[in-house]
């Protein structure tokens, strides 16, 4: 395997701890600046903008400049890849559980 | 027990939970099709007997036509319910890909009911990839609210 499959893309972006937390800020809000996201993360904007390019070559965030400002969002079709089977199965079963529990206070009271 | 040694390459989803229920009345909605049909999905042939086959239909994917072909491995009344539960296609990646797992439903009487416990074992890993083993929880949580918004556009 030495060809860079999507999933391999999206995996190795977020592997990183700190690049995951700046994904998850920008995932967690509309649209956030680079400033924005320097404020109060331990690192440097020059790290942050590593980051954001890291990112956006996985294609997880997009950016918009305004000005002198650059704006970034998350794109979370930029996950799909990772949307497999072990998710997809964790999201079913306790769904599945929670509609039991329903039915069973129905059937059972 | 030697059946309990876990193959490296695969990972389970385990959902333990209490119900205020007995064990009987439990078992009655994992066994009855009407029931499954009302909570999970609504099987195709299913019977509470060892080596039935049965079928679940879901979303289609790829080449994958979206059936689940289920076998009853191991049924106890009130206490143990096993099925292989396999699909997807080698051509599909994530959603769709080629499926070999086990579900197991374990049920056990406690003070105030009755403890369900779900293993859905058997899920192989993308090999060669430890990133993917070591995402935290706070990955996990990013998957499971991004990937809602995903589901719902396919």
């Amino acid at each position: 395997m030495t060809e860079a499959t999507p999933i391999d893309a999206v995996m190795r972006a977020l592997a990183d701890p700190t690049r995951r937390a700046v994904f998850e800020r920008v995932a967690g809000s509309e649209e956030i600046s680079v400033v924005e996201l320097t404020r109060g993360s331990g690192v440097t904007q020059g790290a942050i903008s590593q980051h954001l390019k890291a990112l956006k070559q996985a294609g997880l965030v997009a950016e918009r400049p305004e000005g002198r400002k650059v704006y970034y969002r998350a794109k979370p079709e930029g996950l799909a890849p990772l949307v497999d089977w072990m998710s997809h199965y964790g999201v079913f079963w306790r769904e599945r559980f929670a509609s039991l529990r329903s039915l069973l206070k129905e059937i059972d009271p | 027990m030697n059946d309990v040694a876990v193959k490296p390459d695969t990972q389970e989803i385990v959902v333990d939970e209490v119900f205020p229920h007995r064990p009987e009345t439990i078992w009655k909605t994992l066994t009855s099709g009407a029931l499954m049909a009302r909570w999970m999905m609504e099987p195709n042939g299913f019977e509470p007997v060892a080596g039935k086959d049965f079928t679940f239909q879901t979303r289609p994917a790829g080449e994958w036509d979206g059936t689940i072909r289920c076998r009853v491995l191991e049924a106890i009344p009130n206490e143990r319910l096993v099925y292989a539960w396999t699909g997807g296609h080698d051509g599909n990646d994530g959603y769709g890909s080629r499926l070999d797992t086990l579900v197991t439903w374990t049920l056990s009487p406690v003070s105030d009911g009755t403890r369900l416990r779900l293993v859905h074992s058997g899920f192989v890993l993308p090999r060669n990839d430890t990133a993917y083993r070591n995402m935290s929880e706070g990955w996990k949580k990013v998957v499971r609210n991004l990937g809602d918004a995903v589901e719902g556009q396919g």
